[in-house]
């Protein structure tokens, strides 16, 4: 693991120069406690979440002493649910959105960063401004454009989980694509010029050049694409019709669309269950996130 | 896309040398492009074939248009960049730029409550709602009956006379009809239909009146089950030939006008209405309308307030963040990324909620618990709830500029880093002048892409604070902390009648409007990076 | 001359004219004779309907919906929606084929559904005798039946018996023995802080006699009748607890429900939906009527479910076979009450409840008045809640509140 060597190389440094404590404290102690001051802040709500997710009788308001009762009633009140129906589904539809997300638009910017064409900034401005249109207020046309496409494809059409992934993936290229565009544009072109003049195809500088030295940022990308689409329900709940096919966003919104008797400690229990494979997925990723480039060719 | 520049590798000839890379003519690369062209192709055909099955021309146009350029774009041996581009745009063009469009087609009708379809369905809707079971009339044993193609009632009287006929011919006496055990078995010249075979025919024999006589006051026989009816009588007629509903009771014509509802005279109308086109009248009434405009402005300052504090509070917070933890040194540094990145990996309309408790003036958890008993009224204060709101999307929103900035931060070149730091620059010299600029130029379109996405965060606004605290004098459902959207929203869902149309009109609105800006605002960014 | 068949003729000459004698009438055979023997007579149906029931109705509608499928053979979709999007998904769905067969609903949507035409008839005949008549007057808009109805639903004072023993004839006299008890809150009623609650609070407003709206012949005109020097007398009422602290917009309605299962309120005003909750935790509860604040008798808003048919069905003759010969049987209203807990709406089935709780649901709303179901009343709520909820918390004064929302209710809805 990338942080362990690192972590290994750390200790090394403090052998080598045995810092004093004060130079420990002014170089690396004072983030210590703006990360335990951080992480507090991030915790408090989840802490909530948590105490309220292991009251059987929980609600958001009103139960303010944490963890007054630690009670599993509520997880194991999830397997009578669909609960386990729409975890999946979520994560199939999460997962195939982001790793198409992360094809699409790593394709996108290598062409935007290496290819001069007529169209071309014209395309990006068009990609830029598609994305500021206001989608909350189009379900509409996007309910009536899946009636009229599964007409023809039924497996694209209404309630269908392809369906959804396909809506997402038309979305894709209008955030990410920039996020990518902009990383693709800080690897030397002189890397493309080498592997040129080696007799490499644009297919191959692509494939075996580029895509490993911003692996980096397709794993942010396919990320941030796997978490918006695990918690996107404005739209999953026009596409998806019935609970055999909700994503976790959606199940769990009606429950909490419940007005009278909404099941907040099942709820709670839900979204503690539903945040796992995010963190899972961040842990898996965070090397390539965080140490990806730090040993690859560009530094030499 | 179709003109490539020098940078371009072209295929040359006669290659010079091959030391790392063979020849990709007939390779690996083009067997999967074949085969991936060729699946689309077969779907794409299959799909003409199903769209003109079922008559969708514009399903058509799209898919034959999309196959030529698919194939052109792969077998050219021009038009490299839009090999790459093609996959995206192709998703882009269906599901983001037609839902534009379809917007903006909707944008200039009357579609909402009232005006919900067709005017063919507005008109049996009217005459359903208006067909009332004649008074006392008895429900009678019948049957369904069938002459050739044509359905027709056959009706057990009281005194055990059968009457036959259709919706063109008023109820006849059939004597010679055979009644057994109350059941109609036979009618001469007639079929009598199974249960079965009514079942198949259940919609036309549901929508079958048959006049009881002549005068059709007297009202037409109808069943709801097909063992039994009773006669109704609808208040109006629909006259196809002159399009025009009359009331039988008062002789009143109503006459469709062209705001898509039927009207008489003096002005009263009949719902439902159905969907016309109105042209620009949906932007007129935005203007003119309603006392919105009277607030637009105060939302507008809001909206843009509340896009560019939460794009600056959690970039900050974020960057700041990341920075910290960019150091080899510390400990735990993988420990402290999984838990900071937490909130992050809870659903938003969730987390909304779970604030929205939390701020409650007198129980929440942040007052009561944590503030000691304090009684501040978090949601309930116009400036508090502004607050509020910053605060809450500060939680949710600086997890994702945390990761994007340390990626960002990972890609910063080593070399010239370690040169700023042995020329003995000061790391808040080396931040402002090297980190902060180049850390910019890789995220300058994400952050107008997370100002365009807050100027549009429905959910979290809509969950949190559900706009309000209401302006108390406003006569539109519009509070202290509504965006634009949510007052799209509330104007045209919430407040009585959903206003598809109107709604699509102020979505096209600001869409332009924020496009706009974005767009001055992406033009400026051209300084700090090179496009 | 032709003849014209008797019975039909003459029935039509009653309606038309209202003058003839009721000869035709009185030798009509008993309809229900020849339905029972088409009933038992009939082959199995095939074919198969989709219902659409929103979280808190979906699992005792597939019960329901199995013991059909095994009875006529037809094969029941039960969709669950969520109930803040069902009414408006089933006008949205509706038009396009999309929508259901059958919408499971409270009555308060069908003004909306009519407006849009997306909701079919049901024709009850004579069955509409056997419901009760609040219950199929719900069902009725502008003179026309659009549903089967099968519970009805209204709020009601709730007793902590454990605190306290009196059935109080007065709010006043209400909230002074109730504070006399020493309990943390002497009642309360779920409210928000910037929605409040009209829904809770309109047994109390209509008890100063200022209903929503001005009724005609029964049925609600969108005539707003809540204002004037009433509605001012409810505002200053509002006003008045919200000082004194009895009403808290900030008693959520999941702090309502702790503090009453905590044993920290003596009375709450709620449904039956908390009630399982109450009884579940083993507390000594009794349920009465509200008791009146402004001298007039307390009226719960009353809103009764039922089954709605879509006017868009490819099985017109299954879903009429489903409403009226299977929801509208005393047997399947009676399985209703046991698996969801509320009043039956056939009088039949209801009669045979021996439930205190559910009896005394039924007496509170006895006098309760039905949910308005005209397409304005969506208009109302939000200035509404809005309004209440400033003036309990002092944010304005009560009588400029109360008359700038009834300004800009008119200026919504037109009126």
């Amino acid at each position: 693991m990338a942080s362990d060597v690192a972590t290994v190389r750390g200790q090394q440094t403090t052998l080598e120069h045995k810092p004093p404590r004060s130079r420990w404290w002014r170089e690396v102690g004072w983030r210590h406690v703006i990360g335990v001051v951080a992480i507090a802040y991030c915790l408090l709500p989840l802490l909530y979440i948590l105490s309220a997710s292991l009251n059987p009788g929980g609600s958001l308001t009103g139960s303010n002493q944490l963890f007054k009762t630690i009670d599993f009633t509520n997880y194991s009140d999830l397997g009578s649910t669909d609960f386990s129906t729409w975890a999946v589904n979520s994560l199939i539809v999460a997962s195939v959105t982001a790793v198409g997300t992360v094809l699409m638009c790593a394709s996108a910017a290598y062409a935007f960063s290496r290819f001069r064409f007529t169209g071309r900034r014209a395309t990006l401005t068009g990609l830029l401004l598609v994305q500021m249109f206001p989608q909350t207020l189009a379900f509409v046309a996007i309910f009536l454009l899946l009636l009229s496409i599964g007409d023809v494809f039924p497996v694209l059409g209404l309630n269908s989980r392809l369906a959804l992934i396909a809506v997402y993936l038309g979305a894709a290229l209008g955030t990410n694509a920039f996020l990518m565009y902009g990383f693709f544009n800080t690897i030397p072109r002189e890397l493309d010029e080498a592997a040129k003049i080696d007799g490499a195809t644009h297919a191959q500088i692509f494939v075996t050049i580029i895509l490993r030295l911003v692996a980096p940022i397709l794993a942010v990308v396919g990320l941030l694409s796997f978490i918006a689409t695990y918690g996107e329900f404005v739209i999953a709940r026009v596409v998806l019709q019935t609970p055999e096919n909700f994503t976790l966003a959606v199940g769990l919104y009606n429950w909490a669309a419940d007005e009278r008797n909404a099941p907040w400690g099942l709820f709670a229990a839900g979204a503690v269950i539903a945040s796992v494979p995010i963190i899972v997925l961040f842990q898996f990723l965070q090397r390539y996130i965080v140490g990806g480039l730090t040993s690859g060719s560009v530094k030499g | 896309m179709t003109r490539t520049d020098v940078d371009t590798p072209t295929p040359s000839p006669a290659p010079r040398e091959r030391r790392r890379f063979g020849s990709s003519g007939l390779g690996l690369g083009f067997v999967i492009k074949l085969v991936l062209v060729a699946l689309v192709d077969a779907l794409g055909v299959y799909g003409l074939l199903a769209a003109y099955a079922v008559g969708h021309w514009g399903i058509i146009t799209t898919l034959a248009i999309g196959l030529v350029v698919v194939n052109w774009v792969y077998f050219s041996r021009k038009a490299i960049p839009a090999k790459y581009l093609v996959p995206g745009l192709a998703f882009l063009l269906v599901y983001q730029l037609f839902v534009m469009l379809y917007t903006g087609y909707v944008s200039f009708t009357n579609y909402g409550d009232g005006h919900n379809s067709t005017k063919s369905d507005a008109i049996s809707a009217i005459l359903l709602q208006n067909d009332r079971r004649v008074e006392g009339s008895p429900t009678l044993p019948m049957a369904v009956v069938q002459k050739g193609d044509e359905l027709g009632f056959a009706v057990i009287e009281e005194d055990g006379q059968v009457w036959v006929g259709t919706a063109d011919q008023p109820l006849e006496a059939a004597p010679d009809a055979v009644v057994q055990d109350g059941r109609i078995t036979e009618v001469p010249g007639w079929d009598v239909l199974s249960y079965a075979q009514v079942i198949e025919r259940q919609a036309d024999v549901l929508e079958l009146r048959v006049p009881v006589s002549d005068d059709p006051n007297q009202g037409a026989v109808r069943t709801q089950n097909g063992t039994s009816a009773f006669a109704s009588r609808s208040i109006y007629t629909y006259d196809a030939d002159a399009d025009t509903m009359t009331n039988t009771d008062t002789g009143a014509v109503y006459r469709p006008n062209d705001q898509g509802v039927f009207v008489s005279d003096d002005g009263a109308q009949l719902t439902p209405g159905w969907r016309v086109a109105v042209g620009f009248d949906n932007y007129v009434a935005m203007v003119t309308g309603s006392d919105l405009s009277a607030y637009f402005f105060q939302v507008l300052a809001w909206t843009f307030a509340f896009a560019i504090l939460s794009v600056g509070t959690t970039f900050a917070l974020g960057l700041f963040l990341a920075v910290v933890f960019n150091d080899e040194r510390i400990k735990g540094r993988r420990a402290y990324r999984s838990l900071l990145i937490l909130p992050y990996a809870f659903p938003g309309f969730l987390a909304a909620l779970v604030w929205r408790g939390m701020l409650n003036q007198k129980f929440g958890f942040i007052n009561e618990a944590l503030l000691g008993g304090a009684n501040i009224p978090w949601l309930s204060d116009p400036w508090l709830a502004k607050l509020s709101v910053i605060g809450v999307n500060l939680w949710l929103g600086f997890p994702y500029m945390f990761l994007v900035a340390t990626g960002a931060l990972q890609g910063l070149p080593g070399d010239v880093m370690e040169s700023a730091r042995m020329d003995g620059a000061s790391p808040a010299r080396i931040f402002r002048s090297i980190t902060l600029p180049l850390v910019l130029v890789a995220t300058a379109p994400l952050l107008i892409a997370s100002f365009a996405f807050n100027f549009n965060n429905f959910a979290l606004i809509y969950m949190l604070t559900g706009g309000g605290p209401n302006f108390p004098d406003a006569t539109v459902p519009i509070g202290a902390t509504d965006i634009l959207i949510t007052m799209v929203y509330a104007t045209a869902f919430e407040g009585g009648a959903r206003d598809y149309g109107l709604a699509s009109a102020m979505a096209i609105v600001i869409f332009i409007f924020v496009g706009v800006i974005s767009w001055a605002g992406f033009r400026r960014t051209r300084s700090l990076e090179e496009i | 001359m032709r003849r014209i068949p008797r019975g039909l003729a003459v029935a039509a000459g009653v309606g038309l004219l209202l003058t003839a004698c009721s000869g035709g009438t009185s030798e009509e055979p008993s309809a229900s004779d020849t339905t029972t023997t088409d009933e038992s007579s009939s082959p199995a149906l095939e074919g198969t309907l989709t219902i659409w029931a929103d979280e808190t109705r979906v699992d005792d509608v597939k019960t329901i919906a199995e013991a059909y499928t095994e009875q006529s053979g037809v094969q029941v979709d039960v969709i669950q929606k969520a109930s803040t999007d069902i009414g408006n998904d089933f006008i949205t769905s509706v038009p396009t084929g999309e929508g259901p067969d059958i919408i499971v609903s409270a009555h308060d949507g069908l003004g909306g559904w009519v407006t849009n035409g997306v909701v079919g008839t049901v024709d009850l005949g004579d069955k509409a005798g056997e419901f009760s008549d609040a219950a199929v007057k719900a069902m009725t808009y502008d003179g026309q039946v659009y549903g089967v109805p099968y519970a009805i639903e209204n709020i009601a004072l709730i007793r902590n018996n454990a605190i306290i023993q009196d059935t109080p004839d007065t709010w006043d006299a209400m909230v002074t023995a109730a504070q006399a008890t020493g309990a943390k809150y002497p009642i309360v009623i779920q409210q928000d802080p910037t929605n409040g609650d009209p829904y809770h609070l309109y047994p109390l407003q209509t008890s100063f006699g200022a209903p929503v709206f001005a009724t005609e012949n029964g049925s609600y005109t969108n005539e707003l009748a809540m204002g004037g020097p009433e509605g001012t007398a409810f505002a200053e009422f509002l006003a008045a607890q919200g000082a004194a602290g009895i009403l808290d917009t900030n008693i959520s309605a999941d702090v309502a429900k702790e503090a009453f299962l905590n044993g920290e309120a003596a009375y709450i005003i709620t449904g039956p939906w908390y009630v399982s909750d109450f009884t579940a935790a083993n507390m000594d509860i009794s349920v009465l009527p509200i008791p009146s604040a402004g001298g007039q008798p307390a009226q719960p808003f009353v809103g009764v479910q039922g089954f709605f048919p879509s006017i868009n069905t490819e099985n017109p003759l299954l879903v009429n076979d489903f409403l009226v010969n299977f929801i509208a049987t005393p047997e399947v209203q009676t399985q209703f009450y046991e698996l969801q807990g509320r009043v039956p709406a056939m009088t039949a089935a209801a009669e045979g409840l021996s439930d205190p709780i559910l009896l005394g649901f039924n007496e509170a709303g006895a006098s309760g008045a039905p949910m308005p179901a005209i397409p304005e009343m969506s208009a109302v709520w939000e200035w509404w809640g809005a309004a209440e909820a400033d003036i309990i918390s002092g944010k304005a004064p009560a009588d400029e509140r109360w008359a700038t929302m009834i300004t800009n209710i008119q200026s919504a809805i037109g009126g």
